[in-house]
């Protein structure tokens, strides 16, 4: 983009000019990308490292886990080889039940934050 | 020498850590490189950088990936080495603060978060007894300190007094980040490492 389109779209975000261009130049925000929230296998780590994070966070996914240390490790090595399926494919085995997934509509209504709309 | 340069492949280790910071270092030096790791990535490099991190965390994926071995029989054969931060600590001679292995490719005795805590961070400038400049850039990340410098290393750079950059053969290890700067004097330091080693071991 132009100088004149960057500083249109800098307005328009309500962004810093000086940081619109450098993700113009770079392709990237200048601090790493930690990516969290419902990862629960090594595919789902690799995969959000191939998607251009450079961290990946994961609570519940191992805790929740039938074998949480053996997920953890396992996590750990998907995120460093995640471009290598060969390795996946190894981590990946035996590590028993991921995380089970939730979903809200048989939540108690305890459970849930907010109850508007119900 | 510019002509040999860029014919240079300098691998780095991306097991975890700041890797892509220094592939952005060579790159501005006109320099080639690639991720290492796995045992095959090794092949056909002229040298290894040891990226910051969490040097825990490279040891056992160190471990897992069978590298351990395979960077000191790397070393073994002549080629350079170069840790930042906690690649240094995986290169000492010994670590302190907790203790714990490392590769020992260096007689230095490391002591790790030495300054602190995260917010004890800091960018700085200090003193290279290398090149015409002594004033060279440096950024403290939660580092560790050399704290025993064995009689045939080399100190390279200092800070406040303190030793933060050596050499030992074809081992070079700083404690601060150079690949956090624009400042590229350490890298071609590197650099001459891997020209000089492929000239004597040829």
């Amino acid at each position: 983009m132009r100088p004149d389109e960057l500083m249109r779209e800098a307005k328009e975000m309500g962004a810093p000019y000086d940081l619109v261009c450098l993700v113009a130049q770079t392709g990237k925000l200048p601090v790493p990308n930690f990516a969290a929230g419902g990862i629960a296998t090594p595919a789902d780590a690799a995969l959000m490292m191939q998607l251009g994070a450079e961290s990946v966070f994961v609570g519940s996914g191992i805790f929740k886990s039938e074998d949480p240390p053996a997920r953890a490790r396992a996590i750990v090595e998907a995120t460093t080889h995640y471009n290598d399926p060969d390795i996946l494919a190894r981590v990946t085995e035996e590590l028993g039940e991921a995380m089970p997934g939730l979903d809200i509509a048989t939540l108690d209504r305890g459970a849930l934050l907010q109850q508007r709309g119900m | 020498m510019g002509v040999k340069r860029s014919m240079k492949l300098i691998g780095v280790l991306a097991l975890q850590g700041d890797f892509a910071a220094h592939q952005r270092a060579l790159d501005r030096l006109g320099v080639a490189s690639r991720q290492v790791r796995n045992l095959r990535d090794l092949e056909g490099i002229s040298g290894l950088i040891l990226p910051g991190g969490e040097s825990t965390t490279l040891l056992k994926l160190l471990d897992s990936s069978g590298l351990k071995e395979a960077i000191v029989d790397f070393h073994r054969q002549g080629h350079p080495l170069f840790g930042t931060c906690a690649g240094l600590i995986l290169l000492s001679r010994q670590v302190l603060n907790p203790e714990q292995p490392s590769l020992g490719l260096i007689d230095v005795t490391t002591m790790r978060n030495a300054y602190g805590r995260q917010k004890e961070s800091f960018e700085t400038t200090g003193e290279a007894n290398f090149g015409e400049d002594p004033s060279l850039p440096m950024v403290f990340i939660r580092a560790p300190r050399i704290v025993r410098l064995g009689e045939s290393v080399t100190p390279l750079a200092s800070y406040q007094g303190e030793c933060v950059m050596a050499g030992q053969d074809k081992v070079l290890v700083a404690t601060f980040h150079p690949e956090m700067t624009d400042d590229t004097r350490v890298h071609r330091y590197f650099l001459d490492m891997t020209s000089n080693g492929s000239l004597s071991s040829s």
